[in-house]
């Protein structure tokens, strides 16, 4: 019945059209022929193997954070610390992994090593949580007083006993590593992509379907949208908040099994570095599900890949330009979709009943 | 004020779909400049689409909806309002924070003219802007004055009662030069005496030209406000007759034959309250209960006591300790002394926090459903089968862990029945109800809980005649099996048909205890405070 190219979904095409179009006029700019910069981009990304796996790789730790923003913000938070959160829990976790016993099974030491850096992220979320649940201070600023925090934090650590050379850990055991894709697809060979971009995938649609049909998945989203509501109706708003928020602090924390575990290797500082703040865009405009999430997280990927690409004709800087040039347009796009639904006599098409 | 001429709006053939429901179908109708005309029917007939209309807030889906003779231009409250046309909404829409006068003006804001603002292009943005707040105060007093408006200009927002807010709503579309004033539910808010300044506003404003429409559920108030009536049931217009003197002078004739022609039939009577019997034990019990407030939102030294199947009304003008009683017994407030008991048993005594006190009360038996339905009972945004189970997932019946049993469907199914709510689909969100369609979910899920106690504030405001009926039926059928319940109404007639006694609440004390017979008058003097000799309570 619904036709694939619904009005909406054809304005976000026509957005990313007119993202391409920008950029091509910036490339030249440069003094680059338009064209030429638009196949290199194409050869860098998903033009080759190679190209795709890279994307990939770039794309987990911005559905990692995409989808722990996202969490938050159902239950009505800004959680903008997901980049100190995901920080802390890298180095814990990648310093932990590093002490493991070398010949720990993968089935044993992953999961463990896991579960450490879920808990530290969520444990350095939960001080912005509980600040707001408990004496009403806004996380926005706490959670960024806390990414500040983790900045000066982590040199700090690692000069003083967890690095073997005042930057880096000492290597993750073997059995915590995060295999990496071309072990199954040998054409993605010398990307960095690995089992980390799928495990992201299953993430997102847990969470989504987590937070559909769980009672505290559901609550926290009622709080979100009516906090009063809730609170006459006996749902312990302040617990909801915190819950939210440590959940989408393990969530970022879980960042590090695409940078620590599935690529270097170690942690070293500044890996990850961005993906905190990336997430925020990319959470706005998956808003709809965990496809969306998915391919907002690809996109995302997409254009820091292809910064990297075109990086000796272009300056890579121009690549940010085109990020906000594709925000602000899928913004435009998905405003005016929703202007159609209140202006339109016939409503786009309804979504599925409950019950 | 130079007097209005109003333009005559026209409805031709108007028609408006939702999804797959049609809300108004094929809708003639005429507002005539100079008249007070009502737009009645139950909740979800298509009344206050049919003004929206009016108002360019809604496209007709076919039709054309003409005012003075021509279509509006586009779709828009801006181009309504250019020709004439404001709107009152149910919802208050103004920016709390603000002052009145600032809101009067928001969007419309006069500002100092001087020469050099006249310059091209850089003049308005150099030297225009700045606003002139004098001329805008000048203004708003003369519209206040003329149309016998009372409101404090720079008073906040937030500071003003119900009543004067809706003045100030009034005022704002007089302000932008209306001509024509719709109102949607005006009168669900007031106190009676409210009610009756209103309609002298906007008697006064109709025979200054003005074109008023006013949608409302209150067929007293139309038998004698208004001059024409049209009846809307399920989108169709089915009924429009004038009313003259001779249809207000048998008002009970009037009023019976437009609750026929709303409902498509006969209202049964609202049954007798039971007797209550002499050993009968206390069910609820406040015993010197204070509640710290501001000004006369407070409650003190409030002793009240309900015993099984009793059903005591609560009148009062707004603002005067309602609301904090509502609360304190919701478990939201704590009392700061005082106590309240619940078959004997004390309640929120531990120092459990808000959450905690809320189930404690609810597990126990007493329930509450507050007044304010968008801030406490429903979300907006959420389906209406979630609306119809929030705050019970996790109890009896429902989820007891984290998964979530699947007979929520059941229950969310049955409290959906329940008051047949509109439309048929409960997949729709919170906001796409009418508002009496929101307050039957609301009633549905209360009622639906385990009760000893209830407590309803304001529960058909906003309601149909229907639906009231039948939510009346199930207090009466409630307080039959034994529970206590109290009423919170500014509908006099209401707390009549239900009550076996009425108490009055002002400025946070209960001054007087009536019975249901007890005139508006005497109701009315308790409320603003007057005792009497043999009415005042002890």
């Amino acid at each position: 019945m619904t036709p694939i190219l619904t009005p909406a979904r054809q304005r976000t095409l026509l957005a990313l059209a007119g993202a391409l179009v920008v950029m091509n006029l910036a490339s030249f700019g440069f003094g680059e022929a338009p064209l030429e910069t638009l196949g290199r981009i194409w050869a860098g990304t998903w033009g080759t193997p190679y190209g795709i796996g890279q994307v990939l790789f770039k794309a987990i730790p911005l559905l990692f954070t995409g989808v722990a923003f996202g969490v938050a913000l159902r239950a009505g938070l800004f959680n903008i610390g997901s980049e100190g959160q995901l920080a802390m829990a890298s180095l814990a976790a990648g310093f932990f992994a590093s002490k493991l016993g070398a010949g720990l099974p993968w089935v044993v030491a992953l999961p463990l090593v896991v579960a450490v850096a879920a808990l530290v992220g969520g444990a350095f979320a939960a001080i912005a949580g509980a600040m707001r649940a408990k004496l009403g201070v806004h996380e926005i600023i706490t959670s960024i007083m806390l990414n500040r925090s983790a900045d000066v934090f982590l040199p700090w650590a690692l000069a003083v006993g967890l690095s073997v050379d005042g930057v880096r850990t000492a290597p993750v055991a073997e059995g915590a590593r995060v295999p990496p894709l071309e072990r199954w697809f040998p054409s993605f060979t010398g990307s960095a992509a690995s089992l980390a971009f799928p495990t992201a995938v299953i993430v997102a649609f847990a969470v989504h379907a987590w937070t559909r049909r769980s009672r505290i998945g559901r609550e926290l989203e009622w709080v979100g949208q009516a906090a009063t509501v809730c609170e006459a109706q006996g749902i312990d708003v302040a617990r909801r908040r915190m819950q939210a928020m440590v959940l989408s602090g393990a969530i970022g924390g879980l960042t590090m099994m695409g940078t620590v575990l599935g690529y270097k290797g170690y942690y070293e500082l500044g890996l990850g570095a961005g993906a905190g703040f990336s997430g925020i865009a990319v959470a706005m405009l998956g808003r709809g599900g965990p496809v969306q999430l998915t391919l907002a997280a690809l996109l995302f990927g997409t254009l820091a890949q292809a910064g990297i690409a075109i990086n000796a004709r272009v300056p890579r800087d121009a690549m940010g330009v085109i990020e906000a040039v594709v925000i602000l347009l899928m913004g435009a796009a998905a405003f005016a979709s929703s202007q159609d639904e209140v202006k339109s006599p016939v409503p786009a098409n309804r979504k599925e009943t409950a019950g | 004020m130079v007097d209005a001429i109003a333009p005559r709006i026209e409805l031709v053939g108007v028609s408006r779909r939702f999804g797959e429901r049609l809300a108004v179908e094929r809708m003639d109708l005429v507002l005539e400049p100079g008249r007070i005309h009502a737009l009645i029917g139950e909740n979800g007939a298509g009344k206050s689409t049919a003004l929206k209309m009016v108002a360019g807030l809604v496209a007709p889906s076919e039709g054309s909806v003409r005012i003075g003779g021509e279509p509006l231009a586009s779709v828009t409250p801006r181009a309504a309002m250019d020709r004439g046309v404001g709107m009152v909404h149910q919802h208050f829409m103004l920016v709390e924070p603000f002052t009145a006068l600032e809101n009067l003006i928001l969007g419309v804001e006069p500002v100092h003219e001087s020469a050099w603002s006249k310059l091209p292009l850089l003049g308005p943005l150099l030297f225009g802007g700045r606003l002139d707040l004098d001329a805008a105060r000048t203004k708003a007093r003369a519209l206040a004055s003329d149309a016998g408006l009372a409101v404090n200009l720079d008073a906040r927002v937030s500071d003003l009662a119900v009543g004067e807010k809706q003045r100030l709503e009034i005022l704002r579309v007089l302000y932008r030069g209306a001509k024509a004033i719709l109102l949607d539910e005006p009168t669900a808010v007031l106190s009676p005496l409210e009610v009756t300044e209103l309609y002298a506003t906007l008697r006064r404003l109709a025979e200054r030209g003005h074109t008023i429409a006013v949608v409302t559920h209150r067929l007293d108030e139309v038998v004698r406000f208004a001059d024409d009536v049209t009846t809307m049931r399920r989108g169709v217009k089915v009924h429009a007759e004038k009313l003259d003197a001779d249809a207000r002078e048998r008002a009970t004739e009037t009023i019976q034959r437009l609750t026929r022609a709303m409902m498509g039939g006969d209202v049964p009577e609202t049954s007798r309250r039971p007797p209550i019997p002499a050993d009968a034990a206390a069910v609820l019990e406040l015993q010197s209960v204070h509640v710290a407030g501001v000004g006369s939102r407070c409650l003190t030294d409030v002793n009240l006591t309900l015993r099984s199947g009793e059903v005591v009304g609560v009148a009062g003008i707004e603002g005067n300790g309602q609301r904090e009683l509502e609360t304190v017994l919701a478990g939201l407030v704590r009392a700061e002394s005082g106590a309240i008991r619940l078959d004997g048993a004390a309640l929120f005594t531990d120092g459990g926090d808000k959450a905690a006190m809320v189930r404690d009360a609810r597990a126990r038996g007493l329930v509450v459903v507050l007044d304010d339905r968008h801030h406490d009972e429903m979300i907006l945004d959420a389906t209406v089968s979630d609306n119809l189970v929030v705050g019970d997932l996790g109890a009896g019946g429902l989820a007891t862990s984290s998964a979530v049993a699947t007979d929520e469907a059941a229950v969310s199914s049955r409290r959906f029945e329940r008051f047949a709510v509109e439309p048929r689909d409960p997949g729709r969100r919170g906001r796409e109800l009418s508002g009496g369609n929101q307050q039957k979910v609301v009633m549905a899920r209360a009622l639906d809980r385990n009760i000893r106690a209830l407590v309803l504030g304001q529960p058909t405001r906003g309601v149909d005649v229907g639906t009231a009926h039948v939510i009346h039926e199930a207090v009466g059928d409630l307080a039959a099996t034994g529970a206590a319940v109290l009423v919170l109404s500014a509908d006099l007639n209401e707390l009549r048909a239900l009550s076996h006694r009425i108490v009055v609440l002002s400025e946070g004390r209960i001054v007087a205890e009536l019975p249901p017979s007890a005139t508006d008058e005497a109701i009315g003097r308790a409320m603003l405070g007057v005792t009497e000799d043999g009415e005042a309570a002890a």
